[in-house]
């Protein structure tokens, strides 16, 4: 087929129906990295699916409990506070992270010098690894002697919080080591965005005399539309698939503050000696309903503000 | 970018913007002073940003307590390998999606981004015991395997190609050239960006993953980086000096990636947030 | 159009899970059939075993004598080769959870956490090894009580490979500063955060702690289930109280302890704080012995003046009564080698080289005698007196092996976080773990 150096007509010499020849041509090149992700990402992920209306240990016979799974998690008190805890955090995390990357974007693309360290140095904490940036900022967030208390202090804060240390502070500290990590990578989204809108349109809204602010939000952030479609998507989906960082923070205490849906999850399906699968299954299919509404309904939203 | 404004104000956006960059940069710098220090020095008050007497032992030190040398030549194996399969296979499948149509498309392209949001910690059993039938746990390969082929590589590119005119297309097509032909000879050399972007992504996902490595490698031969230091902190958990070294030490591959990339970077996310 | 879409996703999915569904039963490792060796393995010489095992221990660094212990091992049976698997301790227990599930565990396991023996005995996933122990003619009495621990149902599924219990370990320099006397065997709790409060000085980095709790709820409610007469279990909660206004009187109004918000918050790991010479005694595991033998030996810490005493004991229970646990050694019932593996769990438990390999290490082995002891109190480097500190009249287990024990433990340890950093009061706790714990047992 390689050979063909004509297009559409080479196919329909060979006697091949052009929609059939487009499907092969269409499926040779997502075939390689499509068999791979099917077996060793669909087939488990689907396996997930089926487990979350089972009752399985993780090693002996699996029974068929239809939608008992489901009922127990949403009568469990622990679920429903896992899942509180998890729409706080990704309120804040998702809102606090889009407005910083916009934000620095914005400073950063003011036409000023040395653009680029600062640029890095932003977005050099998303590039860092998990595991030491946890034993970092534990250090950073001690009550008595960490440095950010000892700054708090410093600038006459009697009772800094006990951050780590705190069921009512834990989230809001692991919310901020989120946004310290991430916002680096959205805020270079924004950054390509702003560099693509045309500087005449300002200059344009300057002669009308516009304000620099009006500016901003009636010409401006209209037209980072799609990028902050992205930006909020992944971190939707980012937020609701949080782990790594809050297990190595604080393994989701103390008590259960920090303790979202993929750490109710894990607690139910691995940090355990007896396993209940189909519960952590049917935690993740909540969990994925849940993305899927807010995508789908984001997807409209976008949808009607472009036309 | 050339603007009028006046001197006062851009001052003001330099003090904010140093400000915020020493924010960012502060627990690392945090994190390197304290790799120079003793441990008993590490919380001394007031902090001392900038040790008096170094404490350049800690990073001998680290090198005899774990076999970094291994872990360091197997995080290097192991990602170089996955984000080049990963880039190649998820650019290759992105044309696909983005500019062929065939039937059935859109459906296996929802079966991706269905897999996107499901936590990996869900499947996370189902997969090992297939990968235990197949015979590929403890086996850098089986790792390979597994992690090359996620859904977040393909959606990246998918979006960055679908801001590619299909105009540019048409005309190739006129010109006699197959989708292949087009792919190779227009579509890579503009996502050169885009490349770089998921480049880093997986680079730096792959290089800092340590769940996966801790289910999947058992004997020491096989360890990573990451693992190398979660083990280390385990056992030396009080010797911070130690543990922070160590974690500079992990740090700097990324870093020199990234400094190589950024340039090509910055682009890129900029393409793949912006169709059109 | 999106119904449509959704229909075909639907679609792909139910494709894949049906291509699922043809191999889940390969996907289900078979249960080992709980058959017995066919033949009751004959009592054999060492050079008749052979072939490859693997051995899952954890923090290898820290548990050295692990190596020596196959190394001896290897000297008595050549022909056995013997793959160690380390896994940082903190994740031990979820990867070997994982590697039984999925079949990928190493042929020989070290129990990390003994309460959760119980669960993986349920699945089958232990192999019964009473066959074995009968047909090597082995008297379970040598474990002096410990080997019923791991039987379950009539399945001896592991062997007590070491013990441990608590004791106090102390810092004479400080004593000496204070002059106060150092503690002696028979001391109580009471007398001994009075001796906490005379040894506490100075302030900020230079403040010397008279004792030091770690972060483990055990370092709480050991001294509650110290006299024998409860357990973790419940369900009446009242004898937590007792050892908890202690450590929380110390940590909040003596300051005689660090705060626990601090330790946890930065991870502070139980040696370093009495490495670093501002603790004056510390209620821990008699392993930690040998590690500060080897700190001592390294000239890594400037402690090299100190002492271990028996742990206390509160009003009413005799002296020398104390807390311990026991780490049992089992065979993966999905082993290829199983031969091999009880060779080296028995090689590991009973024989003489074995455990005087464990010994010598300063570990306790599960079938410790007078012999044994005097090896271990007789090391270089032990402090004096610690012959007297080890002989202890009883050991009580920190947790008792049934049921749902490893559940009501994770609860604890949430409910441990919050009273110590004083988001709950007693009453509140008592009447929190009680509620949590009944509904655990309740399944």
């Amino acid at each position: 087929m390689a050979k063909n150096n004509n297009n559409v007509p080479a196919g329909r010499r060979k006697g091949m129906k052009l929609g059939t020849r487009n499907t092969l041509v269409g499926l040779s090149f997502i075939a390689p990295n499509f068999i791979g992700f099917f077996i060793f990402i669909l087939i488990p992920v689907a396996f997930s699916f089926v487990l979350s209306f089972m009752k399985w240990d993780g090693f002996t016979e699996m029974t068929f409990v239809g939608l008992d799974n489901f009922v127990k998690i949403f009568k469990d008190q622990y679920f429903v506070q896992a899942l509180g805890r998890t729409l706080y955090y990704a309120v804040f995390a998702v809102t606090l992270t889009t407005f910083a990357a916009l934000g620095l974007a914005v400073l950063v693309n003011k036409g000023i010098k040395a653009v680029g360290f600062f640029r890095s140095s932003i977005f050099f904490p998303y590039v860092a690894s998990t595991v030491a940036v946890g034993a970092v900022w534990r250090q950073l967030f001690m009550k008595d002697y960490g440095p950010i208390n000892a700054f708090l202090q410093l600038i006459g804060i009697e009772n800094p919080p006990g951050w780590l240390a705190s069921s009512k502070w834990a989230l809001p500290a692991v919310i901020i080591v989120t946004v310290w990590k991430s916002m680096g990578y959205f805020m270079i989204v924004y950054l390509g965005a702003l560099q693509n809108i045309p500087q005449e349109l300002e200059e344009a809204s300057a002669l009308d005399g516009a304000s620099k602010f009006q500016h901003f939000w009636r010409i401006t952030f209209p037209m980072l539309a799609p990028s902050t479609f992205f930006v909020v998507l992944m971190n939707i989906i980012n937020s609701f698939k949080a782990f790594d960082l809050i297990w190595v923070l604080t393994e989701g205490g103390p008590g259960q503050a920090t303790t979202l849906m993929v750490n109710y999850i894990y607690n139910n399906g691995f940090n355990t000696t007896t396993p209940k699968y189909g519960i952590a299954s049917a935690a993740a299919m909540v969990l994925f309903a849940i993305v899927a509404i807010i995508t789908i309904v984001q997807f409209r939203v976008e949808k009607r503000t472009s036309n | 970018m050339i603007e009028k404004r006046s001197p006062m104000r851009k001052v003001l956006i330099y003090i904010a913007l140093i400000v915020i960059t020493v924010v960012t940069l502060l627990p690392l710098v945090w994190m390197l002073s304290a790799s120079l220090k003793l441990d008993k020095d590490v919380f001394s008050v007031p902090i001392q940003w900038i040790p008096k007497n170094p404490e350049w032992a800690n990073y001998s030190k680290i090198w005899e307590k774990i076999n970094f040398g291994l872990y360091t030549f197997n995080s290097v194996k192991l990602t170089v390998i996955i984000t080049l399969i990963q880039v190649l296979t998820s650019s290759f499948a992105a044309y696909g999606f983005a500019k062929c149509k065939f039937k059935g498309r859109d459906t296996l392209f929802l079966a991706y981004v269905a897999t996107i949001a499901i936590p990996w910690q869900v499947y996370m059993l189902p997969q090992f015991i297939e990968m235990r039938m197949l015979g590929l746990t403890n086996s850098h390969l089986g790792y390979i395997l597994m992690q090359s082929f996620i859904a977040l590589g393909v959606f990246l590119m998918r979006q960055a190609y679908m801001s590619i005119p299909d105009e540019l297309l048409e005309a190739a097509r006129i010109d006699g050239l197959n989708e292949y032909g087009i792919f190779f000879r227009i579509i890579l050399p503009l996502s050169g960006p885009s490349l770089a972007t998921l480049t880093i992504f997986s680079f730096t996902t792959i290089w800092n993953d340590f769940m996966g490595p801790m289910i999947y490698f058992s004997p020491d031969r096989l360890k990573t980086i990451q693992l190398g230091i979660r083990l280390f902190m385990g056992q030396y958990s009080s010797e911070f000096g130690l543990i922070m070294a160590a974690s500079v030490v992990a740090l700097v591959p990324v870093a020199i990636m990234f400094l190589f990339f950024q340039r090509y970077f910055v682009q890129g996310v900029a393409t793949t947030g912006l169709k059109g | 159009m999106k119904m449509k879409k959704i229909l075909a996703l639907a679609l792909s999915g139910l494709l894949a899970a049906s291509v699922l569904a043809a191999c889940t039963p390969a996907a289900t490792p078979s249960a080992p059939p709980a058959s017995t060796p066919a033949s009751a393995p004959a009592s054999t010489g060492g050079a008749e075993i052979s072939g490859k095992l693997t051995f899952s221990v954890w923090d290898l660094d820290a548990t050295g004598y692990l190596q020596k212990l196959v190394d001896a091992f290897k000297v008595e049976y050549p022909e056995v080769e013997v793959e160690i698997i380390d896994t940082p301790s903190a994740d031990y227990t979820n990867k070997l959870g994982v590697d039984l599930n999925g079949g990928a565990a190493a042929d020989v396991i070290l129990i990390k956490d003994s309460d959760t023996s119980y669960s993986l005995a349920q699945k089958g996933q232990l192999e019964d090894l009473t066959p074995y122990v009968e047909a090597e003619g082995i008297d379970l009495g040598m474990f002096n009580g410990l080997a019923s621990n791991f039987n379950f149902d009539g399945k001896q599924v592991g062997m007590p490979f070491r013990t441990d219990y608590y004791v106090l370990y102390y810092n004479k320099d400080i004593f000496d500063a204070a002059g106060v006397d150092y503690p002696t065997n028979d001391m109580t709790w009471a007398e001994f955060e009075e001796v906490a409060k005379k040894i506490t000085t100075g302030t900020g980095n230079d403040k010397v702690y008279g004792a030091h709790f770690h972060t483990w709820q055990a370092l709480v409610e050991n001294w509650g289930v110290q006299d024998g007469k409860n357990t973790i279990m419940g369900p009446d909660y009242e004898f937590m109280r007792a050892p908890y206004e202690m450590v929380l009187r110390m940590q909040n109004e003596d300051k005689t302890i660090q705060d626990f918000g601090t330790l946890k918050a930065g991870n502070i790991h139980y040696s370093g704080a009495f490495q670093s010479g501002n603790v004056g005694m510390m209620p821990m595991g008699t392993w930690y012995a040998a590690t500060h033998m080897q700190k001592v030996d390294a000239g890594e810490t400037d402690v090299t003046n100190w002492g271990i005493a028996t742990i206390p004991h509160a009003e009413g229970t005799p002296a020398g009564w104390t807390v311990g646990s026991v780490t049992p050694i089992a065979i993966n019932a999905a082993s290829q080698n199983k031969d091999a593996a009880w060779a080296f769990v028995n090689f590991a438990t009973t024989s003489a080289a074995g455990t005087a390999v464990v010994a010598d290490a300063g570990q306790i082995p599960g079938s410790v005698n007078d012999e044994l002891r005097a090896i271990i109190t007789n090391l270089e480097g032990m402090p004096e007196g610690a012959a007297e500190a080890y002989a202890v009249e009883n050991i009580t287990l920190d947790r008792p092996y049934v049921e749902y024990v490893n559940e009501v433990n994770k609860m604890l340890e949430e409910e441990h976080g919050l009273i110590m950093i004083g988001e709950l009061d007693m009453d509140g706790f008592i009447e929190k773990i009680t509620q949590r714990s009944a509904e655990i047992q309740a399944g």
